[in-house]
């Protein structure tokens, strides 16, 4: 089979990778976009179905974790015939899809800006390392990233929670009844409730409509609102005729010429098995944190033997995961309410975002980095109604008054880098391919096990101001704590620095030991602020292709 | 039916046992009954795999339940959530076809549940025969509601009556979910999504905002 030959082979549809392909393909270059899953088309999200019209009322399931209906292919916590290791001692889940859009397809759709102590953590704080670039480098991406993804929020001002530039937001829905109660609630302990910023269009854009405000996002959002790749940077991407997507492309090595540079990659089609190349000036690895990492540590490097573009050694390592835990809490003063449909967005209207930067700063906490708490309730579809007592009339009553009379907390912290979490090449274990399998090392520390506690202590403060009780009493941090991975919002593994030393890639995601070679996921994260990673990842990459197609324009690559 | 020898088998020498037990039970009315232990053949049906067609559902796996159980459930989900007024009595709306469904679904959680369900149906006919000389299902409603009383309260399990109130807890858990995601379950308890909105979302109606303020001010807070 002849071997095709492109400007540029992006690895992965996911955010990454669809935004670097999008970019790229925008500047004349010409794009093969190379995606481990099947093709996927958006019209296949079940937007209305019914609930009960699905296998055990849609509940998730091994074959469907987050439930039938989830827009998830062949993924999940585990992908039949793609297993992973753990190290003795470690919990780490780790979430895949294989499908053309990766998770950006079911993901939540929160996105908030990282600001600028989340990228000069080290400067602050002393603990991890500084990012290479400063939020003031990064705000006009952010900005052309919110434009092209469409997101909802306001400017209220905060510290660390930068603006948006003027008109960049798109309005944010009116907020729920309950969260205007624990707005009032959060308002007597001075804890600031404000719009939460989702990727969800409240106006059109492009071909994209607004949310109509129904059906849960993680279906898949056919109508284009809910931000997935596979409603807009794919399509407009192929619409420049310069992009070319191959589908069923499992990448497992980088493919080196004579003087070490990249030429292109190897990838087996899961179709048939059969191994092929591809050719381009430039790779661009965006397979998601923990696959590209593979994908580097996999590619054998005459004369060595960690792998390429590793000669810092910090490949793998610094694998990072937001802190996670959860309370939930039931309030008298809700129950019986008047009903309305409360399905908005069907995501987060409101949030706490972290209010604390002054007293931490004034030593007068014992963690030294931010969290801010996702919140759920309301009269959502009726699900799991268990915690109910009794049977018959008095039952039914019971559902009656107590819907929507419940509300979720959740912790999202920052992790801070430790040497006990990164992953690694299994020496054994591979998947059905052949090819050599991730293990996983990760631990939390004090640091983190400190804030689930000062998040525990806040919930029942705030529970308290607003009259209700918890439904079930904290648990120590330890217990509480979700696994490594289980937020989903895996990065740092091939991190990005100023001292080649020390970081595996520059500031523009581009290797140090290889100069025609970019990482575009999360792997590159320096650190992982409180703020949910895909926004920032979407903002590097555009970034990062913004400075390979100056590269290609000028002939350097 | 995929449960076959093991499960008749024990099944089998259950419903000996248990319809030697009402007149010898019944002499001494303290005890109750045995939580019988029942060796289930697991369930090799294949599951709906990882890339179902979602636009047009299927529950791929063959239904599981004896008529005998499936009559007992049917009667317990009533019990649960009965007619009503306008609302249904659950058997109306397809829960005890939806409790079949999940005890017979190939997946962990779900055999685990089935391993309780099928047990606890068991032990309530056999419960039931010992106290009235009837399965539950053929029993009257007062006789039905007194074993439910025991066992359907948290706070007044009757003592030794530990898996059976879990039992209870199981399917009254089954039986909300089910229920309640029919229409008229969405009518019964008040769910108004899943609905296009043309426009901007309108948010709180008058009346919320009103009782808002009002629980509001009943705590003392300030208004947001
Ligand atoms: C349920 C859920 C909710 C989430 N909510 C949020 C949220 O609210 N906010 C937020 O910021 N983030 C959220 N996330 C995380 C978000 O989905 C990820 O951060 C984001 O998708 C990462 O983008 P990516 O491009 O690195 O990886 P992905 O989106 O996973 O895309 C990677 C793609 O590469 C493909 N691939 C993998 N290996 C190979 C290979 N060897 N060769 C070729 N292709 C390969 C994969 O199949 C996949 O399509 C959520 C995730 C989930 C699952």
């Amino acid at each position: 089979m002849a071997v095709e030959s492109y400007d540029a082979v992006v690895v992965g549809s996911g955010a990454g990778g669809a935004m670097a392909a999008w970019m790229l393909t925008r500047a004349g270059a010409s794009v093969l976009m190379l995606e481990a899953g099947r093709d996927y088309d958006p019209a296949e999200a079940p937007m209305l179905n019914f609930t009960r019209d699905a296998p055990l009322r849609g509940v998730g399931t091994p074959d469907k974790d987050f439930g039938y209906y989830d827009a998830t292919v062949d993924g999940g916590w585990d992908i039949p015939g793609e297993p992973y290791a753990m190290a003795e001692g470690t919990e780490f889940k780790w979430w895949r899809s294989r499908m053309l859009g990766g998770r950006t397809n079911h993901w939540a759709r929160n996105s908030f800006r990282m600001g600028p102590y989340d990228f000069k953590p080290f400067t602050r704080d002393g603990l991890g390392v500084d990012w290479p670039v400063s939020y003031e480098e990064m705000a006009p991406w952010y900005d052309k990233t919110e434009t092209i993804v469409g997101v909802y929020g306001n400017n209220p001002n905060l510290e660390n929670h930068p603006n948006s530039g003027d008109g960049v937001l798109h309005d944010p829905p009116t907020p729920r009844a309950w969260e205007l109660f624990l707005k009032a609630g959060a308002g007597k302990l001075n804890i600031p409730v404000v719009p939460a910023r989702r990727a969800v269009l409240t106006r059109p854009v492009d071909e994209r409509s607004p949310c109509y405000y129904a059906s849960e996002c993680g279906r898949g959002c056919a109508i284009g609102a809910a931000f997935q790749t596979t409603t807009s940077l794919i399509p407009q991407a192929r619409a420049t005729k310069k992009l070319t997507v191959r589908t069923d492309a499992m990448v497992h090595e980088v493919i080196l010429d004579r003087a070490g540079k990249a030429a292109g990659v190897r990838f087996i089609d899961r179709k048939t098995g059969a191994q092929r190349e591809a050719r381009g000036r430039v790779v661009i690895l965006a397979a998601s944190t923990g696959e590209t990492a593979r994908i580097l540590l996999n590619t054998k490097v005459a004369g060595r033997s960690e792998g390429l573009a590793n000669s810092s050694g910090q490949l793998g390592r610094n694998l990072m995961d937001t802190v996670g835990a959860d309370l939930s809490a039931t309030f008298p003063a809700l129950e019986g309410r008047p009903r309305y449909n409360e399905d908005g967005a069907m995501g987060l209207h409101m949030y706490i975002p972290f209010w604390l930067y002054k007293e931490q700063k004034a030593g007068k906490l014992n963690f030294a980095r931010g969290y801010h708490f996702e919140v759920g309730g309301g009269f959502n579809e009726p699900g799991d109604l268990g915690g109910l007592d009794g049977y018959g009339a008095g039952l039914r009553a019971r559902a009656q008054r107590a819907y929507g009379s419940t509300i979720g907390f959740t912790i999202r912290g920052e992790m801070i880098p430790n040497a006990k979490s990164y992953c690694e090449i299994d020496p054994v274990l591979k998947d059905r391919f052949g090819i050599p399998a991730l293990r996983f090392h990760f631990g939390w520390t004090d640091q983190e096990r400190a804030m689930v506690d000062h998040f525990h202590k806040t919930t029942q403060d705030i529970v308290t101001a607003m009259g209700g009780k918890l439904n079930k009493p904290p648990e120590t941090a330890d217990r509480a704590l979700r696994k490594g991975g289980e937020i989903i919002h895996e990065v740092g593994t091939a991190r990005m620095g100023a001292d080649r030393r020390t970081s595996v890639t520059d500031p523009y995601g581009r290797c140090w030991d290889v100069d025609n070679l970019y990482i575009g996921d999360g792997a590159v994260f320096a650190s992982k602020a409180h703020k949910n990673p895909t926004l920032t990842i979407m903002a590097l990459a555009m970034r990062s292709a913004d400075h390979i197609a100056t590269r290609l324009r000028k002939g350097e690559l | 039916m995929t449960v076959a020898v093991d499960r008749r088998t024990t099944l089998a020498w259950l419903a000996a046992a248990l319809s030697a037990l009402p007149e010898a039970a019944r002499g001494t009315g303290l005890e109750g009954t045995q939580w019988p232990t029942v060796t289930l053949k697991p369930v090799t049906a294949p599951g709906y795999g990882v890339d179902p067609d979602m636009s047009d559902p299927k529950v791929p796996w063959p239904l599981t339940l004896t008529a005998a159980e499936r009559k007992a459930a049917t009667a317990l989900c009533d019990m649960i959530l009965p007619a009503d007024g306008t609302a249904p009595a659950a058997s109306k709306l397809g829960v005890p076809a939806f409790v079949d469904e999940w005890v017979s679904a190939p997946y962990p959680n779900q055999q685990r549940d089935r391993k309780t369900i099928v047990a606890g149906l068991a032990w309530l006919d056999a419960e039931s025969r010992r106290r009235s000389g009837k399965v539950f299902a053929a029993s009257s409603m007062t006789q039905r509601a007194a074993i439910c009383d025991d066992i359907a309260f948290k706070d007044r399990i009757k003592p030794g009556h530990e898996k059976p109130a879990a039992f209870f807890t199981l399917m009254r858990r089954l039986t909300l979910r089910a229920y309640f995601s029919t229409a008229e379950g969405w009518e019964q308890i008040g769910y108004l999504g899943n609905t296009p909105i043309d426009g901007p979302y309108p948010g709180p109606t008058p009346e919320a905002l009103a009782h808002l303020d009002k629980i509001i001010a009943g705590l003392g807070l300030a208004a947001a």
